[in-house]
């Protein structure tokens, strides 16, 4: 059984518009409406992330100073 | 004779016996396209002065017996957003509506140095991932097979172009599917080759880590022809991977026999949810298979579920970061499906991402283990038949699983090949051909030792 935040409730469209305003949005009502009926399948996934992998598992893209030089 | 629907392979041997010229041959399907895309809107962009120039230079050096490699004088097309220097590179978007690289991608240099003949440029879902939207300057592209349909995406002009018999190769791009999705519900080959293996250099990104060129074909034997083309390092592209390029034909030899070969079939990502008729032409396709000498195992893999959520959550921030500068600034001139699939990526946070990233490499390690036991990975190529034309459908993007992005997750290398039609619609359906990362050779010869024992590559859309 793996750990998730899918236990969290929904965002609610007060909250989603604060989140947006938050990344620097400003986005016209018609949008801003569009994007708030779109936001929660986008969440539900995120949060379905397991958050309880061993501490030393890396992320599947490492820094390589190597290619950047020879680049 | 009528060159429509003649292989690559093909097509170089009546060039090579003077039954056929490039110039006859570029002609003959630009007469074509002129006939028939306007109900199908496969390209944004034809280039028929272009094309006849390249076939032209083509027919001289094939006449004066300089034959440059396997494409010398084939037409192809590109998807549009693939920067030509000089030829408009759009994405099919409002917001490069006019924009004009420049250089060539890398790869274009590559195609023109090996005298391939550039017919136009390719409808796409807006930025590779934004579609089917009716709300861009052009149109979506339609299904050959039935133009009330779609032709999948986002490499939408390359499959409906290919299937059409308007060009026998086209360059599409694959971050979750967008090659091997058009190719399975067009009906041809589709190749998303090794993360690595092809430069993206030149090529507008959709997700960094994840995004892959390559070739869409009428059969797995051209898809080898392609993609020895355009396959190498490119020391300008960081995820390029300075890896041999193996003779890809030479991988076709065998006599189609696949005696030894061990493959393990991901039956449980299609057995429930897919089209109905899926499940029984995969059981064929396996039988086939055994027929040549593989034994054809089960092996259980993670769900398409969490590859869907690993792959589209690091897809999204990394998309975001693309686009946010003109999500900031004109966000009405995105089409609304990217708009509100970009978005998202807005509210992602680093914790998120980084965790997603630390998935992707846990479920391609599990992916590398199955590889230890089998040869190649079978499974379906899409799980559907293409979706109506309906400007109305839900995004899918989330609410339903792919049986793409596993492998795009894994960034090897993933060839769909027909497979059968749907009873119902008529409409094709496709399986999947995976192997370990670089071997495209093992993915080649499992595929092409399908075609040769089957005719479902053969049969093609009556345009009128």
């Amino acid at each position: 059984m793996r750990t998730d935040l899918s236990y969290l409730p929904p965002s609610t469209p007060d909250e989603i518009r604060a989140m947006t305003r938050r990344a620097g949005l400003d986005l016209p009502e018609e949008l801003m409406q569009q994007f708030i009926a779109a936001w929660p399948a986008f969440e539900a996934m995120v949060r379905r992330i397991p958050r309880d992998l061993g501490r030393a598992a890396e992320p599947a893209h490492s820094y390589r100073p190597l290619r950047i030089v020879r680049g | 004779m009528d060159p429509a629907f003649l292989t690559i392979a093909e097509l170089g041997r009546l060039y090579d016996q003077r039954e056929l010229s490039p110039v006859e041959v570029t002609r003959s399907l630009i007469d074509r396209i002129a006939a028939h895309d306007g109900k199908l809107h496969s390209f944004i962009r034809v280039t028929p002065e272009i094309a006849v120039a390249e076939a032209q230079t083509a027919e001289r050096e094939l006449m004066a017996g300089r034959r440059r490699g396997p494409l010398h004088g084939i037409p192809y097309a590109l998807k549009d957003i693939v920067e030509t220097a000089g030829i408009p590179t759009t994405g099919h978007s409002k917001l490069c509506e006019d924009y004009v690289p420049a250089a060539d991608a890398h790869l274009v240099t590559l195609l023109k140095a090996s005298g391939a003949v550039l017919m136009g440029k390719l409808a796409t879902w807006e930025f590779a991932l934004g579609g089917p939207s009716w709300d861009l300057p052009w149109p979506p592209a339609r299904n050959p097979w039935n133009p009330d349909y779609l032709p999948g995406g986002s490499s939408s002009g390359a499959g409906a172009a290919v299937a059409a018999g308007f060009v026998p190769g086209a360059v599409g791009t694959d971050t979750g599917g967008s090659i091997r999705g058009p190719a399975a519900v067009c009906g041809i080959a589709g190749l998303k080759p090794t993360y690595g293996r092809v430069s993206r250099r030149g090529v507008f990104p959709n997700t960094f880590t994840m995004d892959h060129c390559g070739p869409l074909t009428r059969s797995a034997e051209d898809i080898a022809f392609f993609l020895q083309v355009i396959a190498g390092f490119d020391a300008e592209d960081p995820g390029s991977e300075d890896v041999p390029v193996p003779d890809y034909r030479a991988a076709l030899s065998g006599r189609g026999r696949l005696d030894g070969l061990r493959l393990g079939l991901v039956e449980h990502w299609y057995a429930h949810g897919a089209h109905p008729d899926l499940p029984p032409a995969m059981a064929a396709a396996v039988e086939v298979l055994r027929g040549l000498g593989a034994v054809v195992e089960p092996v259980q893999l993670s769900s398409l579920r969490d590859y869907t959520d690993c792959k589209t959550t690091i897809s999204i921030a990394e998309l975001y970061a693309i686009h946010e500068k003109d999500l900031k600034t004109r966000p009405q001139d995105f089409g609304r499906i990217l708009r509100n699939r970009v978005l998202p990526g807005a509210l992602i946070r680093a914790e998120d991402y980084v965790q997603a990233l630390r998935w992707r490499a846990v479920l391609a390690r599990e992916q590398a283990v199955a590889l230890k036991r089998f040869d190649a990975l079978l499974t379906a190529g899409a799980l559907n038949v293409a979706d109506r034309a309906d400007p109305n459908q839900p995004d899918r993007l989330v609410s339903s699983p792919s049986i793409t992005m596993p492998l795009s997750v894994g960034g090897l290398p993933a060839l769909a090949v027909p497979c059968g039609f749907s009873g119902a619609e008529g409409l094709p359906l496709s399986l999947q051909v995976a192997a370990a990362p670089m071997a495209e050779p093992t993915v080649l010869r499992i595929a092409h030792a399908y075609q040769l024992a089957t005719d479902w590559h053969r049969r093609h859309p009556d345009l009128h």
